[in-house]
């Protein structure tokens, strides 16, 4: 029932309403044993839903959730070998480090021993060593952050929960503490299941990505998947900047799909469907996916174009080009801020690999 | 504002604090007079009032017989003070506010009525006047007192505290004694020697529900109502003293509560 | 193993609480079992009983006598002057006392709210504060030593030459005034301070700003953003002021008996007649409460009429 051995967490079409609103819908994803799993979304998309299902927190109104062949749907937290980083922490503010990473490991009848040995290496793992008698409000943010995920590892969990930890703490900190977070990850070898609403904190750390949107997913897919090759155009618009590109499907040329835009042919991959001729799509073409010439390239199928305004944004610039004479027919691409100064009266060719226009499934 | 309605202002303020405490002064001098006649002019100084109190086997008794009352109430404020509140605060259900004003009822319904209701329902249950008699009046007194202060405590903690503990595998009752209690502690203080003081202080209960033998101020009623003596003022002195030393402990605990807000 | 470790992991334990925590609505009901008891129980429990007893013919219970159902208890109260002029003069008193704090008490909180600097206003509220943590009794009697005969202020006024003879304030509904709103102007003081401190100060810069000299901002800004502090303090010193039964009876005298006094009586004095007592304490705790929903239901309106 539980598939292949290296699953450790099956979510086995899973659906959770609360009222009229259905927060998870169907959820059907397998968990492998020491991935870093983030799910991504807006507020509301069910991922914290999901997150409150696998501790125990909230139970399913359908299917089922299965830990390591376990069926533990209708277990309650305290029963399930789970454990989670909350968003505040929830540091017991009455103990101090040492108590607060010791608390999992005293209830689950560990001896005493064995409890001050597992604590002292996990706050030595972590550099807490030298706090471990300190309450939590004599603590910066980051050794917060950091005593709450001791206190998760401490009782050897086979799936550690994150909810947004890193939300609390400012934007210099969180860049440093997403790498120590990956590091930390690697060098246990635990399953992390993040969840966050960031798309950059999603792309630096995860080995799989999983996009949310109104209790559903969206796409699964590593960091590269989700960024170059988005199914649907709420990924596409929801990670990163984009292009999006609307057009009748024409035909196909040497395997690329050929898409009749204002009139223009331009040229590019699907990756998870296969639209026919005549269809109505829409693409993304990332904006640094563009290539832009000051020149006529020998290159057939670049497009000529004319740049409606320039934003220099330093090393680089971003130009907004219109292609034709339709006036929303715009393309925003980058350019080495060098470059841009060698376009002569805004006039423009514009190219790009047809695998990296991908056209989106909505 | 302008300076005169200032300046006049701190003098409403500062007679309104004579008023305060220009009886209770008169009250304690009264008591060091070397004769047995209340009233002024005052002639001659004496602590003999003092020792006579100390000295005096039924008032020490009375006193015994009152803290016995005060301690007992308090614990039993506290545990269904609290559970009240662990039930009210949290909980979202159809008739809440309902029971809510139904749980504060008799910390607001008039004092003899409340005696005399609970004078006929001891009849009722068969209780006879006496010490658990006084302490069920004092108790149903002071829960809604503790619920609310707990109440208000429990509002600021953090879900994820208990849910956290939750996770590290605790059950609902060792998640609330091992996180929630620790949590409350600076309330249940200043609610418990709030209860103290409430029951210590209580007349009107005390007189309807007790037995033949009296509480502290059902004692000095007693002793009132057969004429001033300087005695009294004595034993009222100790009182006043050591209600004001419990509430300046209370009042210390309770401004831990504004402070010891968690991260 | 800690304590906590070895209950959790004991199979008894185990077993018993995970059948007490098994569902969300069984671990509901359990949180909800002793407040539910001790609000039936405790809290409307007695008052039932006591309206119940109010209809009765005889009580506590004879030998060989079954008690009628009757409502003369009822009725006796309306047919005689000794036990509604108390019954309105309780009210009277209440509602007098209750305005005369609320002036006393109004500029105190004013004060402390709004000129004492934020570090320094516990200290000052503390010192208000640790009179009333001396109970009834003891503040009763400080009042008499007060305005005896051979009390203070007689003692001060003949030393002034302004009396030959002491002025007799005892025993009189002034010197019940006195006690009552000594013992009650806490009461009054702490809700209106809490609804006068949570008003911004910049509300008052902007009135005047705008215009509006002191009295204005007072009457148009301050006055009905501590409409709910007045009237939660009202409401507690009227309601606590109807209650007392032992300052009374120390401070006041045959004219001004309140209802308090005549209820004890039917307990204590008069031998037991419980269910006329019964009636009356129903009947006073109708109005009392009748009385202050009233207020707060003009207080809801008025205010709202004089923020427009």
């Amino acid at each position: 029932m539980n598939g292949d051995k290296d699953t450790i967490v099956h979510i086995d079409n899973v659906t959770k309403r609360f009222g009229d609103i259905v927060a998870v819908d169907r959820l059907d994803m397998k968990i492998m044993a020491g991935e870093f799993v983030t799910f991504l979304g807006p507020s509301g998309c069910g991922k914290s839903t999901t997150l409150r299902m696998l501790g125990g927190f909230e139970t399913p109104d359908e299917g089922r959730i299965v830990l390591d062949g376990v069926d533990v749907t209708r277990q309650p937290p305290n029963r399930r070998n789970v454990n989670m980083v909350f968003q505040d922490y929830a540091l017991f503010p009455h103990m101090t480090v040492g108590q607060n990473v010791a608390f999992g490991l005293e209830l689950k009848g560990k001896s005493r021993p064995e409890i001050e040995r597992r604590t002292d290496e996990l706050l030595d793992f972590l550099q807490l060593s030298g706090f471990r008698d300190r309450t939590p409000d004599q603590l910066s943010g980051g050794q917060r952050q950091r005593v709450a995920l001791a206190r998760a590892l401490a009782p050897d969990p086979k799936l550690l929960l994150l909810d947004e930890p890193l939300g609390a703490l400012d934007a210099k900190l969180r860049g440093q503490v997403q790498i120590e977070l990956k590091d930390i990850q690697k060098r246990t070898g635990k399953t992390f299941f993040f969840v966050t609403h960031d798309q950059e904190e999603a792309l630096t750390m995860s080995d799989r990505i999983v996009v949310m949107n109104s209790g559903k997913v969206e796409q699964s897919g590593t960091p590269e998947d989700l960024y170059f090759r988005p199914a649907s155009r709420f990924v596409a618009e929801f990670i990163g900047e984009t292009n999006l590109i609307e057009g009748k499907v024409r035909g196909r040329d040497k395997g690329a799909i050929v898409i009749d835009w204002n009139g223009v042919d331009v040229r590019g991959a699907a990756h998870d469907h296969q639209p026919s001729e005549g269809d109505h799509v829409t693409a993304s073409l990332r904006l640094e996916n563009v290539i832009c010439h000051p020149k006529k390239p020998a290159s057939r199928t670049a497009i000529e174009g004319r740049v409606v305004s320039r934003l220099f944004k330093g090393s680089r610039t971003s130009l907004d080009i219109r292609i034709g004479e339709q006036e929303d027919a715009v393309i925003r691409a980058y350019m080495d801020a060098g470059n841009a100064t060698q376009i002569a009266d805004d006039l423009l060719w514009i190219s790009w690999e047809a695998e990296r226009l991908a056209v989106l499934r909505d | 504002m302008t300076r005169h309605t200032r300046i006049l202002m701190s003098v409403i303020y500062w007679a309104f604090v004579i008023y305060l405490f220009v009886p209770l002064a008169l009250m304690v001098t009264m008591g060091f007079k070397d004769s047995k006649f209340i009233g002024f002019p005052i002639r001659a100084w004496t602590v003999d009032w003092y020792a006579a109190v100390l000295q005096d086997t039924q008032v020490m008794s009375v006193f015994g017989y009152s803290m016995a009352i005060a301690i007992a109430t308090t614990l039993l404020s506290l545990i269904i003070g609290t559970w009240m509140a662990a039930f009210l605060g949290p909980n979202k259900f159809r008739g809440k506010a309902i029971l809510f004003a139904l749980a504060c009822l008799p910390a607001v319904i008039p004092g003899i009525i409340s005696a005399i209701a609970l004078r006929i329902f001891a009849r009722l249950i068969e209780l006879e006047p006496g010490m658990l008699a006084v302490i069920l009046g004092h108790t149903v007194h002071n829960v809604p007192f503790v619920a609310l202060v707990v109440m208000a405590r429990l509002s600021t903690q953090p879900k994820s505290h208990i849910e956290a503990a939750r996770d590290l595998g605790a059950d609902s009752i060792v998640a609330f004694f091992r996180v929630t209690l620790p949590y409350l502690k600076p309330a249940l203080v200043g609610a418990g020697i709030f209860c103290m003081l409430l029951s210590f202080d209580d007349f009107v209960r005390a007189f309807f529900l007790g037995g033949y033998q009296p509480t502290l101020p059902v004692l000095i009623f007693a002793k009132l109502r057969s004429g001033m003596s300087p005695e009294i003022n004595a034993i009222s002195t100790i009182v006043l003293i050591m209600t004001a030393i419990l509430g300046l402990w209370a009042e210390r605990s309770m401004r831990r509560l504004n402070k010891g807000s968690p991260q | 193993m800690t304590f906590w470790g070895a209950l959790l992991q004991n199979g008894t334990y185990q077993a018993v609480s995970g059948a007490l925590f098994k569902t969300q609505r069984r671990q509901f009901v359990i949180l909800a079992s002793l407040p539910l008891f001790w609000i039936v129980f405790a809290n409307l429990g007695p008052i039932v009983e006591m309206f119940w007893i109010g209809f009765l013919d005889s009580y506590p219970p004879k030998v060989g006598y079954e008690p009628q159902f009757t409502l003369a208890n009822w009725a006796a109260f309306f047919q005689d002057r000794v036990f509604i002029v108390p019954f309105f003069r309780t009210l009277a008193f209440s509602v007098i006392f209750t305005a005369i704090t609320l002036l006393i008490t109004y500029p105190v909180a004013y004060f402390l709210a709004k000129h004492v600097k934020r570090k320094n206003q516990l200290l000052f509220l503390l010192l208000l504060l640790i009179p009333f943590w001396v109970g009834e009794i003891v503040r009763t009697y400080a009042i008499m030593i007060l305005l005896g005969n051979n009390g203070a202020v007689n003692l001060v006024l003949k030393s002034l030459g302004l009396i030959d003879r002491p002025i007799p304030f005892m025993y009189t509904g002034f010197s019940l005034g006195v006690g009552i709103i000594y013992l009650t102007a806490l009461y009054m003081l702490l809700p209106l301070y809490s609804a006068l401190e949570k008003i911004p100060n910049n509300y008052l810069e902007a009135a005047a700003d705008l215009g509006a000299g002191a009295w204005t901002r007072f009457r148009r800004v301050t006055l009905p953003l501590s409409r709910e502090g007045i009237a939660s303090g009202c409401t507690l010193v009227f309601l606590i002021s109807t209650g007392y039964y032992a300052t009374p009876v120390l401070l006041g005298g045959p004219r001004s008996t309140v209802f308090a006094e005549t209820i004890a009586g039917f307990f204590h004095v008069a031998g037991d007649q419980w269910p006329m007592g019964a009636a009356f304490s129903s009947i006073m705790l109708i109005t009392t409460l009748a009385v202050t929903g009233l207020f707060l239901k003009l207080m809801g309106r008025g205010g709202k009429g004089m923020m427009r």
